[in-house]
């Protein structure tokens, strides 16, 4: 939904994280709030897991693919909430902009428990929008849009922890689906 | 052999010759020099043959790589906007100033509603783990309380909020009644429940009214009470999400409640160790009550024995626990449904000194006494007129306190049944406390009441030989739980930090000696945190004492806030704020509202 037609009371926010784990393989999940930060709906992936063939002839570029591609796009486009921001913790969720009209940020502070300090040179052609208290790096193209959207999300209590509630969801899944798994074997 | 021709013997070598004179075309000439040459030896004579060999011809071997593809699952919380009680726009700005950032990987725990182990479909449990922490919310505004609850109380709350069973069995003290009343307002606000019944011993009814005005104003409750007629109305209004009653109400009212239009979606018993007697009369009829939600309140989830935890269990989940099962099992069974923490846990979270203000109304008797007695001493101080003294107003103020203590007739007490049913917790849980008032007399009907927890005695009528025995005995002895001390023999020169509760059972004039009083239990390096409860009976002399006292605090907090310890604590009452105890004109002075 273009961001100058949105109405505060539908400004709802998405997140999403992309969990690897060796043991279960590469689960993601998309978590859309309103903008107080309660749950409406909530998607996750079943496990993948590549082969060793994927991992030889994707090289590095593997995460970026599951991340975005395989991940990102499958579940952007089951997502039935209109969304009106899409939040990332991970560099590579980017290039999932190619699948929503909606801006896709990178959140400063979650992405760098990870990657480490986020520099300028890391993303090219991004600008920094202060929402709710937390650093939204927004591509250049899209700076207007967050901008207008970011007053929106005054009411929400943290930007950066729903990433970890994602993650608990996919551990309590993750924990269902293995619980399910023993008691048919 | 060479390929190239002899040169004369006199010739110079070639690498002498200068490096700019080039050799001349027949000096290049190449020939065989049969002489020393192996070349032409009949005897190597060279063959030449063909060795056969066959192309390489490469083999292409595919490698599948499939498409990496995987399905997902969806979940819709639809109901997410009606989670969270209404702002209060004064108290809630929507403003960010001053906000604490996020500290990511700062280890920071946040107060986070899991779900319990019987909740089993996924889309429930998530539903419950995608909410936002508690701590978060209190944070950003949008839920309010009066007071900011400690984070253990976040915890509370958080664990009783998705259970269809539980206990919340913290020790007394902690906070049970504002961490069950505020999980209520949240489900009611949520559309989860939308008829509550609360039971309590008849004492803490009042108790639960004004606790509830405090943190959940805006719900509409109401006690059970009075006629039979009028209290079969009660029970059926739909207009009160939360009702009051006390157990033995619902006994007389078992009939209303077992009949079949009756449902609640949520049943809460404080001091539910009253039914660890699984078959006693009161156990039998609050497990008749139809209902969804069952939770249990109590300090003391197992006074004697295990099968005590048993008796609870028969309301919340009949049979899941049984009598004479082996501890380890229960203790395994029942984890998951109980939550206890004691004040040596939460100690960080919490100040040294809690204070708990026990709001009591009068018994019947006491207020029949009490109205009288003002009455008549009001006109017998304005017929005094010019005559009255500071001291006559003294004289009705202590009368009037009295009869807070004890109806003079009857006995009556309603301080004595609370300051009872708090004692019991403290002997159950293996504490003490100590028991302050300012008549020996009224310490004496208390030692009656008190016999089973080994009160004693340390005031005015006990010889200063004998005091230091006591005190020891009152360390030494476990069965003895609670000793009781007048203001004047108690309020110095002791130190009693093993005691972790303290009774004010009537309240001084001036703070300071409270203070010194409370201080006997809290010195430095008491091993935890002291509960104060202050008995207060409302409406009375007592109140108005004590609003006065407290809008001094509130002023002299305000003046001296930035000097730390403030001088409020040793604010008295003035002689024009006595006499406006009972709006009275002071002979030479201007009428005290």
């Amino acid at each position: 939904m273009p961001a100058n037609q949105l109405e505060k009371k539908d400004a709802t926010i998405a997140y999403f994280t992309v969990v690897d784990d060796e043991r279960t393989g590469w689960t993601g999940g998309l978590l859309v709030l309103d903008r107080g930060g309660r749950p409406l709906e909530f998607q996750c992936t079943l496990p993948v897991r590549p082969t060793r063939a994927h991992e030889i002839l994707f090289g590095p570029t593997l995460r970026a693919h599951l991340v975005g591609e395989v991940i990102g796009r499958v579940l952007l486009s089951k997502c039935r909430t209109p969304l009106a921001l899409v939040c990332c913790d991970q560099p590579e969720g980017l290039t999932i902009e190619s699948y929503t009209q909606s801006p896709v940020v990178l959140v400063r502070e979650a992405a760098e428990a990870d990657e480490g300090p986020i520099t300028n040179d890391m993303l090219a052609e991004s600008e920094c929008v202060d929402v709710a208290g937390s650093s939204f790096l927004v591509p250049m193209e899209r700076l207007a849009d967050v901008q207008s959207l970011a007053a929106f999300y005054n009411d929400l209590p943290d930007a950066v922890e729903p990433f970890e509630r994602i993650r608990e969801a996919i551990k309590e899944a993750h924990s269902q689906l293995s619980r399910q798994s023993a008691e048919a074997a | 052999m060479s390929f190239f021709s002899p040169r004369p013997a006199n010739s110079k070598p070639l690498s002498s010759k200068p490096l700019s004179s080039k050799p001349a075309m027949s000096d290049l000439t190449a020939e065989i020099d049969t002489a020393n040459s192996w070349i032409t030896s009949p005897v190597l004579e060279p063959h030449v043959c063909k060795l056969a060999m066959s192309a390489i011809e490469p083999v292409s071997i595919p490698i599948r790589l499939p498409k990496l593809m995987t399905a997902t699952r969806g979940f819709l919380f639809p109901d997410a906007a009606r989670w969270i009680p209404p702002r209060d726009p004064e108290a809630s700005p929507s403003s960010r100033v001053g906000k604490e950032k996020p500290k990511l990987g700062s280890g920071r725990k946040h107060n986070r509603i899991k779900p319990p182990s019987d909740i089993v479909k996924l889309q429930d449990r998530l539903y419950y783990l995608l909410q936002p922490p508690l701590d978060l919310l209190v944070g950003s505004g949008q839920l309010n309380f009066p007071f900011n609850p400690f984070p253990y109380q976040l915890d509370g709350m958080a664990f009783l909020f998705p259970r269809y069973a539980g206990i919340l069995a913290d020790e007394m003290g902690l906070g049970k009644t504002m961490q069950a009343i505020s999980t209520i307002r949240l489900l009611l606000c949520s559309g989860e429940v939308r008829s509550v019944l609360m039971v309590c011993p008849k004492p803490l009814v009042t108790n639960w009214l004004r606790e509830f005005s405090v943190w959940a104003p805006e719900i509409p409750i109401a006690a059970i009470e009075g006629s039979s007629a009028k209290r079969e109305f009660q029970w059926r209004s739909p207009q009160i999400p939360v009702k009051v009653a006390n157990y033995e109400l619902l006994m007389r009212d078992q009939s209303i409640l077992t009949d079949d239009s009756m449902h609640f979606d949520l049943v809460v018993l404080d001091e539910a160790q009253r039914i660890k007697n699984r078959t006693s009369t009161t156990s039998h009829v609050v497990r008749s009550i139809p209902r969804t939600r069952s939770w249990a309140l109590t300090g003391t989830p197992v006074e004697n024995c295990p099968d005590d935890l048993v008796g609870i269990f028969e309301f919340l989940s009949p049979g899941y626990l049984k009598p004479g099962m082996p501890m380890p099992q229960i203790a395994k069974q029942a984890g998951d449904y109980i939550l206890r923490r004691t004040k040596d846990m939460v100690l960080d979270d919490m100040p040294p000194k809690l204070y708990r203000d026990a709001q009591l109304d009068l018994t019947p008797e006491q207020w029949s006494t009490y109205e009288s007695a003002e009455k008549e001493g009001v006109l017998y101080l304005e017929n005094l007129e010019q005559s009255l003294t500071i001291q006559h107003v003294f004289e009705l103020v202590l009368r009037l306190k009295q009869i807070c203590n004890f109806d003079p007739v009857t006995g009556s007490s309603c301080k004595l049944e609370r300051l009872v049913a708090d004692i019991e917790e403290v002997a159950a849980s293996g504490k003490k406390a100590i028991v302050f008032s300012q008549w020996v007399k009224s310490l004496e009907k208390i030692r009656d009441a008190l016999q089973p927890f080994g009160p004693l005695e340390y005031h005015g009528k006990i010889p200063q030989k004998k005091r230091n025995t006591i005190i020891d005995q009152f360390k030494e002895d476990p069965n003895s739980h609670v000793i009781l001390m007048s203001y004047g023999a108690g309020s110095v020169g002791l130190n009693l930090q093993f005691c972790e509760y303290v009774f004010l059972f009537d309240r001084w004039w001036n703070p300071a000696i409270e203070d010194q009083a409370i201080n006997r239990a809290h010195r430095l390096g008491a091993k935890g945190a002291v509960t104060v409860t202050k008995m207060m009976a409302m409406g009375t002399i007592e109140q108005r004492i004590n609003d006065v006292l407290d809008q001094k605090r509130e002023m002299f907090d305000t003046l001296f806030s930035s000097s730390g310890d403030t001088p409020a604590r040793n604010v008295g009452l003035s002689r024009e704020e006595i006499f406006g105890l009972f709006d009275l004109r002071a002979p030479c002075g201007k009428k005290v509202a």
